[in-house]
């Protein structure tokens, strides 16, 4: 849902805050000053209207809910540059991370891709499956007929352990 | 000298030509790679669903790449050298997530250690092989050639893990590829990301990433652009006729990983590189090379 929409009923939820807080170990978003180096900077903003200035100061302001179940914190690319030119170590990636875990958690609407691989990496330990490729003279290779070595896929025992953090609360 | 090696998924299911032409550089240097046995995923899509989870995933890795006995771990893709160094970096200062992963790699008979130094490609043939070496052993060298490289982002940023290279004017690539004899250009879009890792949730968007910078590169009219990571050979050179679809350009610029242009200056065949894996242009750039 659009951000915009759903914070116009919202009210600040400290608690929500305070949880928030303890899952975000060791950085510092408490002190953002609303300087903008981190939008002016981002990727995403032009892109898809990212402002993690905005984000950051929501969190702050005791709106994480709203913010879990929107879909702009799905639009980050991940490039980073947030968390290097952050002048108060408040990183708006690090902070995003920890609502995307939030949407999940609350069975939010989340881009589906995202449980897919989930699943994949629990069937076979990889997020993709072995592709054929085709060259630009329309000649199919794959790692066999490359000469390269097999896929060795981990065993069992990684599935019960991946399983059990995954369940885990 | 002998590395561990961890691909990751993209390297092994894909982009079959970074694992061949850094198989057979790393070869050429005497350097033998090992290949971990039951890897899996580094855990960078689990980033975003659970944290925990995916800091477990990197970590088996690197408890995997403990057991082959070698202390230094050759991860040539960014994201996957980004999140397992993160995840090396939370496993010290989280107490309670260190034991959590510990005891679930011990019900596997792994062990973790934090000792074992990661290496990109990147890092490795420019402070460990080192530039005059390469300068000596390439046999041909890639004069007249005038080159974009593009580095990408999670191997440089962000600096307080300890990165590759300088977050803001990363060189490295650069000066690697000029060892060569070959030329790079510095341009407005260099730190610009490949936009990869929106494919997930917004496809079009990170295309139209991916082809705003190919648009750039190509009115610069530079002979190629030079990548070292699988994701950005994703988006740059597999996807770049859809990229450049996005931004209503149409595109053919030469998008080779570094480790090939590298092997091509080895003199080692062009089969063996999987040059002919690339989906862009390359015959252009590999004209220019042999006349
Ligand atoms: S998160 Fe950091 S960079 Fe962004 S506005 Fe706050 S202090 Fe400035
Ligand atoms: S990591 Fe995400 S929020 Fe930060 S600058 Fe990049 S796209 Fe923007």
């Amino acid at each position: 849902m659009g951000l915009t929409d759903l914070m116009s009923m919202a009210k600040p939820n400290m608690d929500a805050r305070e949880n928030f807080l303890s899952k975000l170990s060791s950085r510092e978003f408490v002190n953002c000053f609303q300087c903008l180096k981190c939008t002016s900077g981002c990727t995403a903003l032009k892109l898809l209207e990212l402002k993690p200035h905005e984000i950051v100061k929501l969190v702050n302001l005791g709106f994480v809910d709203e913010l879990a179940s929107s879909d702009i914190i799905w639009t980050c690319v991940t490039c980073l540059k947030c968390v290097q030119r952050c002048p108060q170590k408040a990183s708006p990636y690090h902070i995003i991370m920890v609502l995307r875990n939030m949407a999940v958690e609350k069975e939010a609407q989340i881009p589906e891709e995202y449980l897919k691989t989930v699943s994949r990496i629990l069937e076979t330990g990889l997020a993709e499956a072995p592709q054929e490729v085709t060259t630009r003279k329309m000649e199919v290779f794959d790692r066999k007929s490359l000469n390269l070595p097999k896929i060795t896929f981990p065993r069992e025992s990684f599935q019960v352990a991946f399983m059990k953090i995954m369940e885990e609360k | 000298m002998k590395l561990a090696v961890f691909w990751g998924c993209r390297i092994l299911t894909s982009q079959y030509a970074y694992e061949m032409s850094v198989r057979e550089v790393f070869k050429k240097l005497n350097v033998e790679l090992v290949d971990l046995s039951e890897a899996n995923c580094c855990g960078d899509p689990i980033k975003s669903v659970k944290d925990s989870a995916a800091n477990y995933l990197a970590n088996r890795v690197l408890a995997i790449a403990n057991a082959t006995g070698l202390d230094g771990l050759l991860v040539p893709c960014n994201r996957c050298h980004f999140t397992i160094s993160e995840a090396k970096d939370v496993m010290s200062k989280d107490k309670n997530l260190n034991k959590k992963i510990e005891s679930l790699l011990k019900e596997e008979g792994l062990a973790y250690n934090s000792h074992i130094k990661i290496w990109h490609v990147i890092d490795f043939l420019h402070n460990f092989v080192g530039l005059d070496s390469i300068k000596k052993t390439a046999q041909k060298p890639l004069n007249g050639l005038r080159l974009a490289t593009h580095v990408g982002c999670q191997i440089i940023r962000y600096s307080d893990l300890g990165r590759v290279d300088d977050a803001e004017n990363p060189r490295k690539l650069d000066e690697l590829v000029e060892a060569l004899g070959a030329k790079t250009v510095d341009y407005a879009e260099k730190l610009d990301c490949c936009g990869a890792a929106l494919m997930y949730g917004h496809p079009n968007s990170a295309l139209s990433l991916a082809g705003a910078k190919i648009k750039a590169l190509q009115n610069l009219g530079v002979d190629g652009l030079v990548i070292s990571c699988p994701d950005c050979g994703l988006m740059f050179d597999f996807r770049q006729k859809d990229a450049a679809a996005t931004v209503g350009a149409k595109t053919s610029l030469p998008v080779i990983y570094y480790t090939q242009l590298l092997g091509l200056a080895l003199n080692i065949e062009m089969e063996k590189l999987g040059l002919h894996l690339n989906q862009s242009p390359v015959e252009q750039l590999l004209m220019k090379i042999s006349t």
